[in-house]
């Protein structure tokens, strides 16, 4: 390329960035673990929000403004969350954020979002503290603590008092081990012991080893598809036969595939009921398929409702962000795939508990824990 | 009861990790080089295993084929990356090492995507009970038993062979083997080929316990080999085997035992630290 062509190029470029009429977008922001030992719920989750977004987009998106989504990874970790927030906020300009990410992660980047005043809706992080960053964050996920209590609800309805917890040792499995220890006794659940295990761990032949000597009436364990796979897999392969309840981190197809035939039986307390007759879930479940030809499960489900409740908000502020975005969520009442919500003055949710459990390879409903006393999320007075 | 179970599982952590410190103590003797990419022939072994069996549905082609292309994987990297920088500081080939295990996590995940991938069939999931008491998975038996067999098989090749002579020949005395006319490329290559291919080996049978391999399956063997072979007094194969052997039943106990207050993957080195301390020169060298 000569000298006068690179100027005419360079001069017609400088024109259209200038010159030319800007087509109206609204931003909004995303931080999701891509990379690192995440990425698979990352990348779940960032499908749930494409899916948001281009079905509001396909419907016009904002009173006829394309809506983008900006993306970072994360890698689930607070180190790499507080640059992505900084640059969401800073750089991007994003009207609104979306935690698609763990809750290390989104509490690094919540303070962020509530200093900067951009409302940041988180999707499936659990720890108590992320709400607490302040009232420009909002949760569609149920608590840690709560999801814990329901556990224990569900043992003592499986009749089962004699349980051996194994417990991830991270904000997500210790959130639920404490909820399950505190609301144990209120059923007679008798707690024989309890194990800890760590992320990387995909070996538990001598935990298990243990627990088998517990001799336990039921197993609740913490943990995530890739490490609950293997663990319920090696509990049946050495033959340990009673119920197994796991939780959110469970709901994947992943769980099913590496855990085999071991699966079956196992119970999981999750936000996302596959046979809702609820026809905002049904057709959520049928497009992230033919979207993704995958089965959606609990992270894409949140994370494609954490985000609709961020276009709903601008919908009815015409765009705008701030205060006004803020007021519009908070009042808001929004039917997602995971029930309908409204948040509370925390801004937390209060849904029921489904409990599914893996029947014939796929998640089926097993029961809907629905006790508003025990299920209440946290509230400012507390 | 308990306590022999526990043993067991040791034994069969242990196992694997004999399998891969085996490689890495290879390389040390050989180069003087800590070779942290050395787990990534293992989540390698696992990734060509699933696929090949998938694939052919049979367990013994993917196993070998997961050798074989270690073992030529190692190989490269030996010439490609190692061979030009041996003459550098020893830190230069370590960071290399380093760059060359995360670049090979995040190509893993690129290639073969980050959620990993299990086996459609089922390989020895069935069980043994050995002594009427004592449970075991098939693929645990396998993975003892086989390791067993190996490192056997290897330990008789380095002592009747010319080639396994010459082996041992450098790894004492490099200048001097090369003036006997060994070249220390081919023994080089060797040991690469030996030591990745076993780390691929443990990559199957690690992938057929779990049923899952996924890119990140190295991140432990990576530091935790380092942490065996430094126990076993750096070089020594022998040493090196008896060390994870023992880290496999120390770490077994202290799952159990001390898991509220010090994670399962940092007994490695609190054993380490501990060890060092009586014996800075490994539990098993001569001082």
């Amino acid at each position: 390329m000569n000298h006068k062509s690179l100027a005419i190029a360079v001069t017609t470029a400088f024109a259209l960035q200038f010159g030319a009429p800007v087509l109206a977008q609204v931003k909004i922001g995303i931080n999701v673990p891509l990379t690192g030992f995440a990425a698979a719920d990352g990348k779940s989750a960032l499908d749930g929000a494409k899916l948001a977004v281009a079905d509001a987009n396909a419907k016009g998106g904002i009173g006829g403004a394309k809506i983008e989504l900006v993306i970072y990874d994360d890698q689930a970790s607070p180190k790499e969350a507080t640059p992505a927030a900084t640059k969401l906020i800073e750089k991007d300009k994003v009207v609104v954020g979306v935690s698609g990410s763990y809750s290390a992660s989104t509490r690094a980047a919540a303070p962020l979002f509530q200093a900067a005043k951009v409302p940041y809706v988180v999707a499936y992080s659990i720890h108590p503290d992320v709400t607490l960053a302040g009232d420009y964050v909002f949760r569609t996920a149920t608590m840690g603590e709560v999801q814990g209590r329901a556990g224990a609800k569900l043992a003592s309805d499986l009749g089962k008092k004699k349980v051996v917890m194994i417990t991830l040792k991270n904000d997500f499995g210790q959130a639920l081990g404490a909820g399950f220890k505190e609301a144990a006794p209120k059923f007679g659940v008798n707690i024989l012991n309890e194990y800890e295990y760590s992320i990387p761990d995909r070996q538990f032949g001598a935990l298990i080893s243990k627990v088998k000597s517990d001799n336990p009436e039921l197993i609740y364990a913490s943990g995530y598809y890739f490490t609950a796979g293997p663990l319920v897999n090696q509990l049946r392969a050495a033959g340990v036969t009673v119920p197994v309840i796991g939780q959110e981190g469970y709901d994947s197809e992943k769980f099913i595939e590496i855990a085999g035939v071991a699966s079956e039986g196992t119970l999981v307390t999750t936000s996302l009921d596959r046979d809702s007759p609820s026809p905002v879930t049904q057709a959520f479940l049928k497009d992230f398929r033919a979207a993704y030809n995958y089965g959606a499960d609990m992270v894409g489900a949140s994370t494609f409702t954490a985000t609709a409740i961020a276009i709903e908000g601008l919908r009815k502020t015409g765009g705008k962000g701030g205060e006004a975005l803020k007021k519009a969520i908070e009042g808001g009442t929004f039917s997602t795939p995971i029930g309908t919500l409204t948040f509370n003055d925390l801004h937390e949710v209060k849904k029921d508990i489904q409990v599914q459990v893996v029947k014939d390879k796929a998640f089926h409903r097993h029961s809907v824990i629905s006790d508003p006393l025990l299920l209440a999320p946290p509230t400012k007075a507390k | 009861m308990l306590f022999v179970e526990l043993v067991a599982q040791g034994l069969v952590q242990g196992s694997i990790y004999a399998l891969i410190a085996l490689g890495l103590t290879l390389v040390y003797g050989l180069l003087r080089i800590l070779h942290v990419a050395h787990a990534a022939f293992f989540t390698l072994g696992g990734y060509v295993g699933v696929m090949v069996a998938n694939q052919t549905g049979s367990l013994a082609a993917a196993i070998v084929a997961a050798m074989i292309v270690a073992g030529f994987g190692g190989i490269l990297v030996f010439r490609l990356c190692y061979q030009p920088i041996l003459h550098q500081p020893p830190f230069v080939p370590l960071i290399a090492s380093i760059g060359l295990y995360i670049a090979a996590e995040e190509l893993f995940r690129i290639i073969f995507g980050p959620s990993g991938l299990s086996y459609k069939y089922e390989f020895l999931q069935g069980q043994v009970v050995v002594f009427g008491m004592l449970r075991f998975k098939e693929a645990e038996i396998a993975v003892m038993l086989g390791s067993a067999a190996i490192i056997g098989v290897l330990s008789l090749l380095q002592t009747r062979t010319r080639i396994g002579v010459a082996c041992q020949a450098t790894v004492s005395d490099p200048q001097m083997a090369e003036s006997f006319g060994i070249s220390l490329r081919k023994v080089g290559d060797i040991n690469f080929f030996v030591g990745s291919a076993l780390a691929a080996f443990a990559g199957v049978m690690v992938s057929v316990l779990n049923n899952m391999v996924e890119p990140t399956m190295g991140s432990v063997p990576s530091y935790k080999g380092l942490a065996i072979i430094v126990l076993g007094g750096l070089g020594s194969v022998r040493g090196s085997l008896a060390a994870a052997l023992v880290l496999g039943v120390v770490e077994s106990f202290g799952t159990i035992y001390l898991g509220h207050f010090l994670d399962r993957n940092a007994i490695a080195f609190a054993f380490l630290i501990l060890v060092l301390m009586w014996r800075p020169q490994g539990l098993f060298a001569r001082a």
